[in-house]
């Protein structure tokens, strides 16, 4: 439940750390993920986007009540939790390309939104054409062109000012690094002289009809057109930018606009008048207004959502259900909860880094993770609501790119059932050649999080490790754990992919340029093997290339596995098309309607 | 008097500034670095250095309290270039991790906390006084003893329990009142209602119970004085002598108390307004410290503070009203 | 709720009583106190089970720390197994949800920790408010009018808020001195509280003095020309030590109450160190499906703070009889 308090740090790690503003609040029920998206990156199909017009109905107004004090960012180049993304693209910021509304695999399919299709890729993927459909405009009434495309892109660039928001742009075009390994383009803002403006201009190109807007990478991106379903490459109307304070001032593209945005309190989204439904294969845009109330306790959300209460029918929640209402719930023939209830996988994967600086010795880090009682983890997430017990950092979700490591069934040289192996444990702490050091685990103050802290404080100390707790308030963990002048040795974390595939897992939290790198991975090979991977055409062939990787990062105990998570909400019962949107493990906002 | 008066303006306003000062003292002891605070997942330390320079944050920490004051006074500008922005005084200084300057944010949570605290103020005032009085009067009777009994038992109960407690009778169980959301009275005076009687409520019971035992007790001290005695033995009616003398002498300690809680309360009423989801100044302080903002945490506390600092002095001005006993020093 | 330590103030000046001192009349009239004396052996028993608790919980099989997922039941999302929290033979109170942590246990060493805190806090207050009121009382000057100005900044910062925002600061300043993070929780809990303390006892303690001096039989030694050691200590202090003793008793239920009201805020103590506060603020999310999981706590919580303020209330009464219910 509620907002990703960090630091504007992905996804799912983000995810549980913020949350918990209240003692109250359920420990890993809060989930912002990032986005996760189709499996068989097809390059540059002309599928065209389709409503998921199911017998969705018009009109009313849907309540959303959310923990979270406000949103992490509104503006599209800043907004990186997959709760927002979901929310806002169904509702305001059109994107070029985005998921189907659908439950289950197909909707992680790619459809178009403000392009005519998904994308035209040359013969090697390092350009990408997208086209603007006639007609879509912003919320004052201007066309949106390729220019207003270019410009929110350039926006990332900014680094100083857009913060928090995905870099992908940065990473992927083709534009000079300078020595420090930043970007020779300093973005929109900057005043010196020495931007490279040029350099951005010659990576993204707007033809002279304003209609055709293409992208020229720096390598090999087979899947860059998952890539253009974040926000961060929306139009953003140049006149209209405000840098900094351009969050509380978004244009709206799409079939509603923000008429009130009171931080704490209250935001509005009404009907965009100036959005013209012939531009929009894929806005269903049913309601005719979204309430978000802010600041809600989590428990009386659950409770308002139980109980049910007629003012409360179309109401639904940012977020999970806490945990100590499952039961409740999805108590099996419970009427009262049937078909507004959601229990599936999600796109996280929750682990503990094991700093590789602290730990160097390959058999202490194993000998951490056998000793590791998962089973106790497990039950303090929610016992059968939690999910499984995870092999390594990549979900079977992402079919092409996993396949089991086998982490579990003798890779340290015995079998490692979920309660741990201590005897392998001491072996493996002898084996190593030095003693253990006292190890500390820092983790975000949350009742759930302390619980599991609880665990592996004791769990370990099965295998003679001594662990000293540090917990940390959310606000702050992810600005400590990722200062490698204060960061320990053990780090709850969790993530989730930007887009289903590995290359937004592996190379990110273990990579030379990975931006979660918490275990503070430097391995030269894995390196290597990483580009291999991603200069790997053949989706099918890279993904088996992923599934060596995912083996060899639990060979080299980077980090101790602990679940591949499920989601369950609620919602209420005059409520619409509620399922779980796999790509963001959040509703799929934009697709629900209010029963009339 | 006036001199007293001023005086005690003055070392008011010397209290400001030196809470003021201790607050940025305190929280420059944070380990956290607030400049690599503001930026997240791509911090380089270039960005944090410009983060720093933007925030003022490069300062040394007197000049950061001065900049401080001088925003307060003048308003001030953060960053330069074109992504340089205005703070208009009074400027309590700027949220980076939200993105918005921190004046508005305290002054849209302070009418939620001044309708909670001053709501809760009239019942708990109202009751606990009356029922004090009743118990003081009712001594050695079973009356005193109900009195003091349910205030003790209701003084025992931690708030957030009472709250938790009437929020899962009334309104999930018994369902006599909507879920509370706070609205503004202005714009639906029902609602508004609704949502506040269960924190008035909770509030009050916490502190009624505290103000009959005072009452009660500041009743029995004082009526046991010589000057009651004296009163008495004049054959003044009862009335007189409860309402007039005893009670007048007795309130002193009941107004200073009655104007540090509800001072207390306007600096946010932390845990009501968590279990009721009130977004008042409380709320937002909590949040904040949960999300490391700096900015807002010292602004907050400066508020709350200054709230404290004003009712410090108009309670001692009434203490002078009131007793004489209390000489002006 | 931001006035925990203030609403305790209680003026009571007694005069010296002729024959028995004021200690044996005070404990005659405590003794006749019938609730009184059922609170004082309550809280006897109390301390006594929390200074025990390694003894019993060791009889009993439990430990506080120890999971034990048999208890919880999986596809209940680990709550506890069977109607009411889980009590048995085993856990006569129930287990922990998501944990299966023996609640007994924790109930008994979490005692431990918020009486720990409690009197801790209150010695330091009792010693530091005491000390720096008589002087401010009775030096008067400048050094009263200092003294003020601290009590007066201190109380301007807004007490819960204070302690939430320099939890931070002030735990991660404890660790870095090398104490582990568990205990830098539970100092940090004693130093603020006694900080924020002591100036509500002072101010008190303060006025008592002022009011003292100006009464005839300390005026009368100041006149017979005794030091001014002997007039502290033989005149005024006596006479101080039924508010002292008052502010005390009913200073530790605020203190165990708002260590609670921390915890529930998510700033108090930290696991694997059991809590009251930490329980209750845990359970709250378990109201409506284990409701002994709340009421376990939070009744403990409820019979030590109310054991107190009974207490609390009959030696103020049986300090200063004026004011007692038995008055006239």
């Amino acid at each position: 439940m509620g907002k990703a308090i960090n630091n504007g740090l992905r996804l799912a790690a983000v995810a549980s750390a913020g949350a918990l503003l209240l003692a109250a609040c359920g420990g890993g029920s809060s989930e912002s993920s990032s986005a996760a998206g189709s499996a068989g990156a097809s390059a540059g199909a002309g599928d065209s986007g389709a409503a998921a017009a199911d017998g969705g109905q018009k009109g009313g107004t849907i309540t959303m009540l959310t923990n979270a004090e406000q949103w992490q960012h509104v503006d599209p180049q800043r907004m990186y939790t997959g709760a927002d993304i979901a929310f806002f693209t169904g509702y305001t910021t059109r994107t070029l390309t985005q998921y189907k509304y659908a439950a289950g695999a197909d909707g992680t399919q790619l459809v178009a939104d403000l392009a005519t299709d998904t994308g035209t890729a040359n013969s090697d993927a390092t350009q990408w054409s997208f086209t603007i459909r006639d007609g879509a405009s912003f919320e004052d009434g201007t066309p949106v062109t390729c220019a207003d495309v270019k410009y929110g892109v350039s926006r990332t660039f900014a680094q100083d000012v857009i913060t928090d928001g995905p870099t992908y742009a940065i990473s992927y075009l083709d534009i000079p690094k300078g020595d420090d390994g930043s970007s020779t383009y300093k973005g929109p803002y900057s005043t010196d002289a020495a931007n490279d403006v040029a350099s951005f201009d010659k990576a993204v190109t707007c033809s002279s009809d304003g209609k055709t807007i293409t992208f020229n990478l720096n390598r090999s991106v087979a899947d860059f057109n998952y890539t253009v379903t974040l926000p961060a490459f929306s139009p953003v109307p140049q006149a209209k930018d405000t840098g900094e304070t351009y969050d509380d001032a978004v244009v709206s593209t799409g079939p509603y606009k923000i008429s009130e945005y009171t931080k704490g309190q209250k935001m509005t989204l009404v009907r965009n008048e100036n959005w013209d439904p012939a531009s929009d294969d894929y806005h269903p845009a049913y309601p005719d207004e979204i309430d978000v109330l802010f600041a809600q306790d989590p428990a009386a959300i659950d409770q308002r959502l139980i109980a049910d209460a007629p003012e409360d029918q179309a109401t639904i929640a940012y977020g999970n259900l806490q945990p100590e209402n499952l039961a409740t719930v999805f108590t099996a023939g419970d009427p009262r909860f049937e078909g507004r209830t959601y229990n599936d996988y999600d796109p996280y994967v929750r682990y503990t880094a094991i700093n590789t600086q602290l730990v160097p010795n390959l058999k202490q880090r194993q000998a951490i993770v056998a000793c590791m009682n998962n089973a106790e983890y497990i039950a303090a997430r929610g016992g059968d609501f939690a999910g499984d017990r995870a092999d390594g950092v990549v979900k079977p979700t992402l079919p092409l790119d996993y396949a089991p490591t086998g982490l579990w069934d003798g890779m340290y040289g015995d079998t490692i059932p979920v309660e741990g192996n201590v005897e392998l444990g001491k072996k493996l702490i002898a084996e190593s050649g030095e003693p253990m050091k006292p190890l500390t685990y820092q983790f975000p103050t949350n009742p759930v999080d302390e619980k599991i802290a609880a665990s592996m404080k004791s769990a370990l100390a099965r295998c003679d490790i001594t662990v000293n707790l540090e917990p940390i308030e959310p606000g702050q963990y992810y600005g400590i754990v990722f200062d490698p002048k204060q960061a320990k040795e053990l780090m709850r974390s969790g993530w989730a992919p930007d887009w289903l595939n590995a290359s937004t897992i592996l190379p990110e939290l273990f990579g030379a340029t990975g931006g979660f790198n918490l275990s503070q991975v430097q391995d030269d090979q894995f390196n290597a093997q990483v580009q291999d991977a991603l200069n790997t055409l053949d989706r099918t062939e890279q993904g088996k290339k992923w599934q060596e990787l995912n083996k060899y990062a639990a060979e080299q105990a980077w980090v101790i596995p602990h679940l591949f998570g499920k989601a369950q909400a609620l919602w209420g019962s005059k409520i619409g098309n509620g399922y779980l949107w796999f790509p963001y493990g959040s509703l799929a906002f934009g697709d629900l309607y209010v029963m009339q | 008097m006036t001199a007293y008066v001023i005086r005690r303006i003055l070392i008011g306003l010397m209290i400001l500034v030196l809470l003021s000062m201790a607050v940025f003292l305190l929280f420059d002891l944070l380990p956290a670095d607030p400049a690599a605070l503001t930026c997240g997942k791509n911090c380089t330390p270039e960005i944090i250095e410009i983060n720093r320079v933007r925030l003022g944050l490069d300062l040394p920490l007197w000049q950061q309290y001065i900049e401080f004051v001088k925003g307060l006074f003048a308003g001030r500008t953060y960053g330069s270039g074109t992504a340089a922005f205005t703070c208009a005084a009074p400027c309590l200084g700027y949220s980076f991790r939200k993105g918005e300057e921190v004046t508005p944010l305290i002054l849209e949570a302070l009418p939620v906390t001044i309708y909670l605290a001053v709501g809760a103020f009239v019942v708990w005032i109202t009751a606990g006084v009356l029922l004090g009085i009743f118990a003081a009067l009712r001594r050695g009777r079973w009356q005193e003893k109900v009195t003091l009994g349910g205030a003790l038992v209701g003084y025992s109960f931690p708030s957030f329990f009472i709250g938790l407690l009437l929020l899962f009778f009334v309104v999930i169980r018994w369902r006599l009142l909507p879920y509370p959301s706070y609205v503004p009275p202005t714009e639906d005076p029902v609602r508004f209602l609704q949502t506040m009687i269960l924190p008035w409520i909770t509030l009050a019971l916490v502190f009624a119970a505290f103000y009959i035992r005072l009452t009660r007790n500041q009743m029995l001290e004082t009526l046991s004085e010589d000057y009651i005695r004296t009163a008495r033995s004049k054959g003044l009616p009862e009335r007189t002598v409860i309402g007039k003398h005893g009670l007048r002498a007795g309130l002193t300690p009941i107004v200073t108390a009655a104007g540090l809680d509800l001072a207390g309360l306007l600096g946010g009423a932390i845990i009501v307004e968590s279990v009721f989801s009130l977004p008042g100044l409380g709320r937002l302080a909590i949040t904040s410290v949960l999300d490391s903002d700096l900015s807002i945490i010292v602004a907050t506390v400066l508020v709350a503070g200054s709230f404290i600092v004003i009712a410090n002095i108009v309670v001692d001005l009434l203490y002078a009203v009131i007793d004489p006993r209390v000489r002006l020093t | 709720m931001t006035t925990d330590v203030v609403t305790a103030a209680e003026p009571a000046a007694a005069p010296q009583v002729a024959g028995l001192s004021l200690r044996q009349l005070a404990w005659r009239r405590l003794k006749r106190d019938k609730a009184a004396m059922f609170a004082m052996w309550l809280l006897i028993f109390i301390f006594g089970t929390a200074i025990l608790a390694p003894l019993i919980t060791n009889l009993l099989g439990v430990n506080p720390y120890d999971f034990d997922l048999t208890v919880l039941d999986p596809s209940q999302g680990s709550l506890p197994a069977g109607a009411w929290g889980g009590i048995s033979l085993e856990h006569p109170l129930g287990v922990e949800p998501l944990t299966g942590r023996d609640l007994l246990a924790r109930l008994l060493f979490g005692a431990r920790v918020s009486l720990l805190i409690a009197i801790s806090a209150v010695a330091i207050i009792a010693i530091v408010g005491t000390t720096i009121g008589i002087v401010a009382g009775y030096k008067g000057g400048w050094i009263d009018t200092l003294i003020g100005r601290l009590t007066d900044l201190i109380l301007a910062f807004p007490l819960i808020l204070m302690l939430i925002a320099l939890s931070p600061v002030l735990t991660q300043r404890l660790q870095a001195m090398g104490m582990s993070p568990e205990d830098s929780r539970v100092v940090y809990l004693i130093i603020v509280f006694a900080f924020f303390g002591w100036p509500y006892l002072a101010r008190l303690i303060r006025g008592q003095v002022l009011s003292l001096r100006e009464r005839e039989f300390v005026e009368a030694a100041v006149a017979s020309g005794a030091p001014t050691r002997r007039i502290l200590f033989r005149e005024v202090l006596p006479n101080l030590w039924a508010p002292i003793i008052v502010y005390v008793t009913i200073s530790i239920p605020t203190i165990i109450a708002s260590e609670a009201a921390l915890s529930y805020l998510g700033v108090g103590i930290i696991e694997p160190t059991p809590s009251w506060g930490k329980m209750l603020a845990d359970s709250v999310r378990y109201f409506a499906v284990v409701p002994t999981y709340l009421f376990i706590p939070g009744t403990a919580l409820f019979i030590v703070v109310y054991a107190f303020n009974i207490f609390g209330d009959a030696v103020r009464d049986a300090l200063d009889p004026r004011t007692g219910r038995n008055a006239r």
